[in-house]
């Protein structure tokens, strides 16, 4: 089977490799991608303008919802004619098309320009397979960030937000009482698994949540911990407004902005849409990671390249990387997307406060931990949300089906 | 070809004719023949004109069924012509305080779906283009096949026709990779031949289901007096089969310029780059929300989306009917 | 004879391009999906097999007994709803109606509506913040409740509710289309003998509209089996799992959890539920009278 696959792929390559003019000078690439929304396409075009200017012709290929672009990128893939360059998520979603020899390693493009060095470990070990990257990062973004509304604080009465859990629930709970949405959280499957793992991460800890979803530890998943993390997400059900299954989350947002809910757990894609209404970090909201700013829950976005064999493809691909990771588009794109730069070695005085928070923490290992899509298959990932969104919806679902639930899931997926 | 094909109105409108005079029943609406049932015989089991309690229990039925059927049209138009605070504040009943066709005019041709801010009018031509060839390419095997299986008794032919409708029952989603394999072998991936052939086997079922039940209801009679004149398999299609077939070709072709228009994953994986359907765009533009959702964008470019199948509804609908009536009953 | 012969041949013939598509896309399909359902292929197809292991993770899945429950649920009531509404509405527009043509495109005019489409409206009319609910509890009935889109206990019969509106105008056209064919004779003798014109529609004119209905049947199965764009822009499937279909457990297996075994074997056991509950009843409908033509 895998040699008929191949040998299908080979020939449609070579077809690949006739069809584009030869005679073309410029480097075209046609890079795949998602962002099609306000914030991201303004990212995204740093990235064209910066290629264009360094020579080469960028040909935008959007498809709205990552869920659509991944398949059509797929199946370009496997139909042998893949774009030049494709975006995923940082993770395992692209291990599949890597063993079957679908995308071109970059070590040598990584050893070149020196990549690794400049890069955070956590997210060249996430683009690489058996030591060699390939995928190329472009971004970190944190996402276990807690945005608040200053005035839903203030109109509630309190002057700051907890710094605890322990002391969030009843803080929420006077949110309620004045008349407002303590928690802003929008019911779609992995805003709902976000919110857990951010949970997670802060009340029991780095090592509880490298237990869980690294080594899927069934101890750590029946420890003590783990049932206070579960038990303080169970009572943030009677916290949110009913509109809020199925919204995306920046609808979500919206109620920060308008001042009606007190606080939403997401990652830092959501200052975009703070700044497109005008509100001021530090004046109009507040960000915590996590609550207390201790530990960064990393992720991100890559892009990989399909194995082409056409050299002028290859050629387009060599420059595409090179520009993308270069200090000036790293720093254009990321402060358009809200997101940090991969490279330590930028200079970030133009990013905001709340970014200067996740820089700090991204200087040390210890301050930070992977997201969970880092860590688990795509497969275990979809059975993990599987469980956390019937808990969540589910009034009457109590921490034990929930915990039955991930050691039934990581037996089955594990 | 023969002559009379050669201008297919003249002997369509006569066979046509002489499929619905065929003297079991009455089946066309044409204003002649409704007209002598209704003055003739007021045949249906109520008398129309005096108003009786059922009456209005009918009336009062047809209104609610109306209203259930229009209201998300009308709320859809009305949202479409007001601006965002419009929305946000009012009910979504509330008539537009003033005719805003601005969400229109950026649905259309400003709208952004990524780096290109050209709206969904990009794929309007790429939907033409899938659409035509597709709808044709499909009826014409649906008719063929429909026609084979009901007059020639051909070995295996009815289990060709059990595997088609048992197919149609396969999430279309699990036909992807083997098909993408399969087009890419023959070097056809990612073009607008590879769509169309797409649509054509999508189609397929439904439309050998429908032609051949539109040609189990034609008489036998008619077939077999071809055959004694000599006709063979294609002449006896083309010459009288095809001209009586218009009812159910109109079917036909509202139901598939609706589905092929539709799409959106096929066109998506299938189509190419440069082929993408309208839909595609759709997608891109009611998915990318920035801030708040601008609804009014949403509706104007999902109803301009829609616009093609709904004025094919609007035109033909009347067909429509018609076209099942002809073919569809029989004892 | 020599003459029939040959023409026979032609029917051959032309079928054989036929059974070469069938063969390689439907036939080839289905082979195919099963060979995968019995790998453990994740994302692209590999030859491990695994037995029974994707079945035995299908039928341990609590999402998937969701999925089907659900899809029984919403083929009943879709099936079932739209060939009593779509009948009525036609037996209504057969009462020689005023506006009888507006009325018919009104009806039918959803159904050149995609499911996204479909989905989208309703989702919108459903939002409890800016929809249909917002509305009348503005006019002044503060518990009129319609957010069923965002209720777990109601997300599916919002999905029903959609469906209905996008496709009872089809049964409409296909049993007008009946109606309109039934002779003018049966109403005439019916009436001289008094029956009432009810009970006429029910037992001589339902069974005559037979065909049709099976007809409406399989086109209605058809999108109940593929419900998929329709959940996907309606409820996502939420709140929860609370509304999810087999075609949206199969999607989402395919690429997003890249579970393609999982997927196939999901995709093989609908497909065998299909043909168990169907090929019979398909069977007697259409092969039962087999057609006098060809070699007459």
């Amino acid at each position: 089977m895998k040699g008929l696959v191949r040998s299908i792929l080979a020939s449609a390559a070579i077809g690949v490799a006739v069809m584009p003019a030869a005679a073309q000078e410029k480097p075209r690439a046609e890079v795949m991608h998602w962002w099609t929304s306000g914030g991201e396409s303004a990212a995204i075009k740093t990235f064209a303008d910066a290629y264009n200017k360094a020579g080469g012709v960028w040909v935008d290929t959007a498809t709205a919802v990552g869920e659509n672009s991944r398949a059509a990128t797929i199946n370009r893939m496997i139909g042998g004619k893949p774009p030049t360059a494709a975006q995923f998520n940082t993770g395992k979603q692209f291990d599949d098309l890597v063993t079957q020899g679908l995308i071109r390693p970059i070590d040598d493009l990584a050893e070149k320009g020196g990549w690794k060095q400049v890069m955070p470990a956590s997210l060249v070990a996430a683009a690489s397979r058996d030591g060699e990257m390939y995928a190329l990062p472009i971004n970190i973004h944190g996402q276990n960030w807690i945005f608040y509304s200053k005035a839903a604080l203030k109109k509630a009465g309190l002057s700051e937000l907890p710094k605890t859990w322990e002391e969030m629930v009843p803080a929420m709970q006077k949110m309620k009482d004045a008349g407002l949405t303590p928690l802003a959280l929008g019911g779609q499957p992995w805003q709902e698994r976000s919110l857990f793992n951010a949970i997670l991460l802060q009340q029991g800890g780095k090592n509880l949540y490298m237990e869980v979803y690294q080594d899927k530890n069934e101890e750590a998943v029946r420890s003590e911990g783990f049932r206070k993390a579960v038990e303080t997400y169970g009572k943030l059900r009677q916290m949110v407004d009913p509109g809020s299954p199925g919204r995306s989350w920046n609808d979500t947002t919206a109620l920060l902005i308008k001042d009606e809910a007190g606080l939403q757990e997401m990652g830092d894609w959501v200052k975009g849409e703070f700044i497109n209404a005008g509100k001021k970090p530090g004046v109009d909201y507040g960000c915590t990671i996590g609550l207390d700013d201790s530990m960064l829950m990393v992720g991100g976005d890559v892009f990989v390249f399909p194995k082409i064999d056409d050299p002028q493809q290859k050629k387009a691909q060599d420059l595409l990387a090179e520009t993308m990771i270069s200090k000036d588009a790293q720093v254009a794109f990321n402060l358009a997307k809200g997101s940090m730069p991969i490279r330590k070695d930028v200079d970030t005085s133009a990013f905001d406060e709340c970014a200067q928070k996740g820089l700090k923490l991204l200087q040390s290992e210890d301050s930070q931990a992977p997201v969970f899509e880092i860590l688990v298959s795509a497969s275990l990932a979809g059975a993990v949300d599987d469980v956390i969104t019937q808990f969540w919806n589910n009034p009457s679902a109590s921490p034990d089906d929930m915990i039955e639930g991930f050691v039934n899931a990581f037996e089955l997926e594990g | 070809m023969s002559t009379e094909t050669a201008t297919p109105r003249g002997p369509h409108a006569e066979s046509a004719r002489l499929a619905f005079d065929r003297g079991e029943r009455d089946r066309g609406e044409r204003p002649t023949s409704r007209g002598t049932t209704r003055e003739g015989t007021t045949a249906r089991g109520r008398k129309p004109k005096t108003l009786t309690i059922g009456r209005i229990g009918l009336y009062g039925f047809v209104v609610v069924a109306a209203a259930f059927f229009l209201l998300p049209a009308v709320v859809m138009v009305l949202t479409s012509l007001k601006s965002m605070p419009e929305i946000r504040d009012g009910s979504i009943f509330a008539l537009p305080q003033s005719l805003d066709l601005s969400a229109w005019a950026k649905a259309w041709s400003s709208a952004c779906t990524g780096l290109d801010c050209e709206g969904i009018r990009v794929g309007f031509w790429n939907s033409v283009i899938i659409t035509v060839p597709s709808t044709i390419a499909s009826i014409a095997a649906g008719a063929l096949l429909g026609y084979a299986l009901s007059f020639w008794r051909v070995k295996g032919a009815d289990i060709l026709f059990a595997v088609l409708l048992l197919g149609a029952f396969l999430p279309y989603q699990i036909f992807l990779y083997p098909m993408v394999r399969a087009f890419s072998m023959v070097g056809l991936y990612n073009t607008l031949s590879c769509i169309v052939i797409v649509h054509v086997i999508f189609g397929l079922p439904i439309m050998t289901l429908i032609f051949r039940n539109f040609y189990a209801g034609l008489p036998v009679e008619l077939f077999n007096a071809a055959r004694v004149d000599g006709g063979g398999f294609f002449r006896i299609f083309w010459n009288v089969m095809l001209p009586m077939s218009t009812p159910i070709l109109i079917v036909a072709a509202i139901l598939q310029i609706t589905n092929i228009w539709n799409d959106f994953i096929l066109g998506l994986v299938f189509a190419g780059r440069d082929n993408l359907p309208m839909t595609v765009q759709l997608n891109n533009v009611v998915n990318s929300t920035y801030g708040e959702r601008e609804y009014n964008l949403n509706m104007a470019a999902t109803i301009l989306t829609a616009a093609v199948p709904l004025l094919v509804y609007f035109v033909s609908g009347r067909w429509f009917v018609r076209g099942i009536a002809a073919g569809a009953v029989k004892g | 004879m020599a003459a029939q012969r040959k023409r026979l041949n032609t029917a051959t013939l032309v079928l054989l391009p036929f059974w070469a598509v069938v063969l390689a896309a439907y036939v080839g399909t289905m082979l195919w999906t099963v060979q995968i359902s019995f790998t453990a292929s994740k994302l692209l197809p590999v030859d491990e097999y695994v037995g029974f292991a994707q079945y035995e993770r299908l039928f341990g899945s609590t999402r998937w007994s969701v999925s089907m429950q659900n899809a029984v649920i919403f083929g009943v009531l879709f099936i079932g709803g739209a060939l009593v509404l779509g009948f009525l509405l036609a037996v209504v527009l057969d009462q020689r109606v005023r506006f009888e043509n507006t009325l018919r495109t009104v009806f039918l005019y959803p159904y050149a509506m995609s499911f996204i489409v479909t989905g989208l409206i309703w989702q919108w009319l459903m939002n409890p913040g800016l929809g249909i609910q917002k509305a009348v509890r503005d006019w002044g009935f503060t518990s009129f409740d319609f957010a069923w889109a965002v209720d777990r206990d109601m997300a599916i019969y919002a999905l029903v509710l959609a469906g209905l509106w996008q496709a009872s105008g089809l049964v409409m056209a296909l049993m007008l289309a009946g109606l309109r064919g039934v002779d003018e004779e049966i109403w005439k003798a019916s009436r001289i003998d008094g029956i009432p014109a009810w009970r006429v529609y029910l037992f001589v004119i339902v069974p005559m509209l037979r065909p049709l209905i099976v007809t409406a049947v399989v086109l209605l199965a058809i999108s109940v089996v593929k419900a998929f764009d329709l959940v996907v822009a309606l409820t996502n499937g939420g709140p929860g799992i609370s509304s999810d279909m087999p075609a949206k457990f199969v999607m989402d297996n395919l690429f997003t959890r890249q579970n393609i075994g999982l997927a196939t074997a999901a995709a093989t056991v609908m497909l065998i539920t299909v043909a168990a509950v169907l090929v019979p009843w398909i069977y007697t409908e259409y092969f039962r009278k087999a057609r006098v033509g060809g070699t007459a």
